[in-house]
């Protein structure tokens, strides 16, 4: 009995350690995987100036508010994807945005949505954020929670608002939300 | 005598190394694991842009619903937590919610070859339909209203395939669950249509003439509607078994035949659309009793048990823009159980429950500092009807008919003091028709040292009312008479975690608990008439220490060990409890063998002597489950292949007082593969 209890700590150190010593085991904190996932949403995701035949112009992303990413999001700057090159930027206020393609919407501005979005109108951004219930306020992307895993859903109404055209292999992994009616006007 | 002393060997045997291969794993991986920290600082940082969406979906970071009625981290639960995931079940093989329970810290089940029991905090008592164990399914309770049952054998109301995720709360809940909510809660998620996004079929064989088949349709339409349906059949042979107890040559020298066959057919439907969700589940079980309990004849197949259960639940949650949170639940239940004793004559006993049930909840963030839950919840019985008969001769024992009704109210704040310090205090109360009404408190204080360490003081009472078994049950007072006196059991806990995540994903928690229980509801023989009957009679106290380490990498590669030493004490007699193993250890790996298509998921579980519930010794245990699991060799097909108790061991789980047999002998060696298709 004693010997079969020891096969598995040899086993685990036999069998794991190879893998560790190898592989590039490291952690993965919330905020790269998000930063990662934003990397992402760029190759599904049309915008209206991407028209064939302008010259590819560079992806401007704006952090509003407290920014959670830390360093996760610095390792996009400078990034090509499809030709377009993204630029990271923090937002002080959300009035005088312009260009801007992605605005990352932190829980910070809980209270201020209805604004943000009034002045980001019409400027075909991306807005996403990770706070529960901002898809419904209106925000196109919303990072959420499952079991262990990074989900997010996306509020079509919102999307055809900004002019954005969302790829299905993006929609079919997404939580499909809709506009609550408070704000179905818009 | 003589198997005693073996038993005691073995104990003796065991424990040592056992604790050292703990202590040197748990070297092992700490020291790996600060390798890795220093490997990070010095600045090779993996780059997850190139990994594609369907990867990230895939990473993981820990949250828990059931522990305070809102989604929060693992970390600031007032609670310690385990999470078994969809993944977890697929690559160790899980059966059933005992063998997933099984694998958690501190957790212990038995089996009688009729119901499976939780054991927990080292209780597990004889004739406790796991009533002191609250089970919800998205978070609707599935504990039926008669004994309070928690089936978590082959009758739990759900496929175990159809699991997101099990949390597991260790601890009192009443402060916001209410009655049974006593030692843990287990908070059953199941799987979303979106997830499958078509068909799913699922077959199984294994040993014992085992079958099982599964069909599950599920989809999310443009319009948002998420649908998830589904079907399964189980259907075991059983084993031919020996009880020395009945080794006579009129009773087939000791052999059964026949009498351990296991059948289920179970339903399961959840239908959301924007804010409402609506989920419906069903299931149907018979078992039949080879053990020859409550005396009836030894190797008659016609003695068996018949459970089923179902509910509707339809609920709706809404975040109604910053001003509050709101989540109302309807739900309607019935329970059914026949059971057939076959002696001369037949008995039959059998209970019928119905009720059905509302909550609201309202949550609310007041200056950024109070996050609070305020609910209400009312359950109405309108059937607790028990019924007990002989035929041939024909005589009613009992033909009892009930309702009752129950209302708790519970208001719950977590405070944030400080940004590294948090008070979680909450509190309910019930009020039952039956006893009146009680008040029960919960208050924890986290505090956050340092970067993911956090300490945990909880204090908390919990109380379990007396269910309509213990109330009225009766054989026509010819040797068991009921008692409508009794009051709730009740329960007051401390406990200290200690919970750190590494950057690398190194886990350590270790935690320190002392549990009193008083007014524990037992089936006593009354003096005065010399007949059974239920009675707030013991106090027992309950202490112990836990440990558990666990690790994941990101190539997929993960384990977790931990050991739980603890002491369970009748304090009126002064002896320690029967079924309380006093040390357990478990060993939990996932090896990735190729590429992330292949992987091996091996568990060990060593569980300390036990006493019988006349003192004997049933022996300590190890035992072993190997599952290789493979997906995605063929486009949509998942298959595995396992072994359980792979050691063979031969070992045995006491049996409540209605067995001859003191203790019950479980399978030896067993095999399943099963394979999934999904298109």
């Amino acid at each position: 009995m004693f010997y079969r209890l020891l096969i598995f700590p040899v086993f685990f150190i036999v069998i794991a350690n190879p893998f560790y010593i190898n592989a590039e085991t490291l952690k993965f904190d919330e905020y790269e995987v998000k930063a990662a996932f934003i990397y992402n949403f760029i190759k599904f995701i049309e915008w209206p100036d991407e028209l064939p035949k302008n010259r590819p112009v560079p992806i401007n992303l704006y952090v509003l508010g407290y920014d959670p990413f830390g360093k996760a999001l610095g390792s996009l700057q400078g990034k090509q994807i499809r030709g377009r090159t993204i630029n990271i930027k923090r937002a002080g206020s959300p009035k005088g945005l312009i260009n801007c393609h992605i605005l990352f919407i932190s829980s910070s501005e809980k209270q201020h949505i209805p604004e943000i979005l009034r002045s980001i109108k019409g400027l075909n951004t991306l807005t996403i954020s990770d706070t529960a219930g901002f898809a419904k306020k209106g925000i196109i992307v919303n990072f959420y929670t499952e079991g262990e895993k990074v989900r997010f859903e996306i509020n079509l109404d919102a999307a055809k608002r900004a002019n954005l055209t969302i790829s299905s292999k993006l929609l079919g992994l997404a939580k499909i939300v809709r506009d609550s009616q408070s704000i179905g006007e818009n | 005598m003589q198997n005693n002393h073996i038993n005691m060997y073995y104990e003796k045997e065991f424990s040592l190394p056992l604790i050292l291969i703990f202590i040197i794993a748990s070297i092992i991986t700490m020291t790996v694991g600060n390798v890795f920290a220093a490997e990070q600082a010095s600045g090779s940082r993996s780059d997850l842009t190139g990994l594609n969406i369907e990867q990230l979906m895939d990473i993981e970071v820990a949250t828990v619903y059931g522990a305070s009625k809102f989604e929060q981290t693992v970390l600031e639960a007032p609670s310690s937590i385990s999470i078994v995931t969809a993944s977890d079940i697929k690559q160790y093989g899980y059966r059933t919610l005992a063998d997933i329970l099984k694998s958690i810290r501190g957790f212990y089940t038995t089996y009688d070859r009729n119901y499976d029991y939780i054991g927990i905090r080292g209780f597990s008592r004889p004739g406790d339909y796991n009533s002191r164990v609250l089970l919800l399914i998205d978070g609707h309770r599935v504990n039926d209203n008669i004994y309070g049952t928690a089936s978590i054998g082959t009758d739990f109301i759900l496929d175990v395939d159809l699991i997101e995720r099990v949390e597991i709360v260790r601890g009192p809940g009443s402060s916001l669950y209410g009655t049974n909510a006593f030692f843990g809660i287990i908070n059953v998620i199941t799987r979303n249509g979106r997830d499958i996004k078509g068909m799913e079929v699922s077959g199984e064989g294994a040993s014992f003439g085992t079958y099982k088949g599964r069909m599950t349709y599920g989809n999310q339409f443009k319009n948002g509607l998420n649908m998830l349906l589904s079907a399964s059949a189980y259907d075991s042979k059983g084993q031919s078994l020996y009880y020395k107890e009945f080794d006579t040559p009129d009773q087939n020298n000791g052999r059964t035949d026949g009498c351990d066959y296991d059948k289920y057919k179970s339903l399961f439907g959840k239908i959301s659309l924007r804010d409402v969700v609506v989920e419906g589940a069903f299931i149907t079980r018979q078992k039949g009793i080879p053990t020859s309990s409550w005396g009836t004849q030894f190797n008659e197949s016609g003695s068996k048990t018949t459970d089923n259960l179902g509910y509707v639940d339809v609920k709706y949650e809404r975040n109604f823009e910053d001003k509050f949170d709101v989540m109302a639940r309807f739900h309607y239940n019935r329970y059914k159980y026949e059971g057939t004793y076959v002696s001369t004559p037949v008995n039959k006993d059998s209970a019928l429950g119905e009720w059905w049930g509302g909550e609201l909840k309202l949550g609310k963030t007041f200056f950024e500092k109070h996050r609070m839950i305020f609910g209400i919840e009312y359950q109405d019985n309108i059937k607790q009807n028990q019924e007990n008969y002989f035929i041939n001769p024909d005589f009613t024992a009992m033909d009892d008919r009930r309702t009752s009704m129950n209302w708790g109210v519970y208001l719950q704040d977590e405070f944030t003091i400080l940004e590294n310090l948090t008070l979680n205090a909450g509190v309910r109360h019930d009020h039952y028709q039956t006893f009146g009404g009680t008040t029960n408190p919960r208050i924890a204080l986290i505090y956050n040292p340092f970067d993911t360490a956090f300490i945990k003081l909880i204090y908390g009472e919990a109380f379990r009312a007396p269910n309509a078994f213990e109330y009225y049950y009766h054989d026509g007072n010819v040797t068991t008479k009921s008692n409508k006196n009794l009051s709730p059991e009740t329960i007051k806990t401390y406990e200290l975690v200690y919970e750190q995540y590494f950057r690398n994903q190194l886990r350590l928690t270790a935690s320190g608990f002392y549990y009193k229980i008083k007014d524990l509801i037992s089936q006593q023989i009354d003096p005065a008439d010399g007949l059974l009957a239920f009675n707030n009679v013991e106090e027992v106290e309950a202490k112990g220490l836990e440990f558990e380490l666990g690790r994941k990498w990101k190539n997929g590669f993960e384990g977790r060990i931990s050991y739980t030493l603890q002491e369970t004490k009748n304090l009126d007699t002064g002896r320690l409890l029967s079924n309380s193993p006093k040390n357990m250890g478990k060993l939990n790996m996932i090896c990735p063998l190729i590429n992330k298509k292949l992987s091996a998921g091996l568990e060990l579980q060593y569980t300390g002597a036990k006493t019988t519930i006349n003192n004997n010794n049933a022996g300590g245990f190890l035992t072993g489950n190997l599952t290789l699991f493979s997906k995605d060799f063929y486009k949509g097909i998942e298959a595995s292949a396992s072994v359980y108790n792979i050691f063979d061991r031969a070992y045995n789980d006491p049996g409540g007082p209605e067995h001859v047999q003191n203790k019950i002998e479980q399978n030896g060696r067993s095999f399943r593969l099963k394979i999934t298709y999904r298109f």
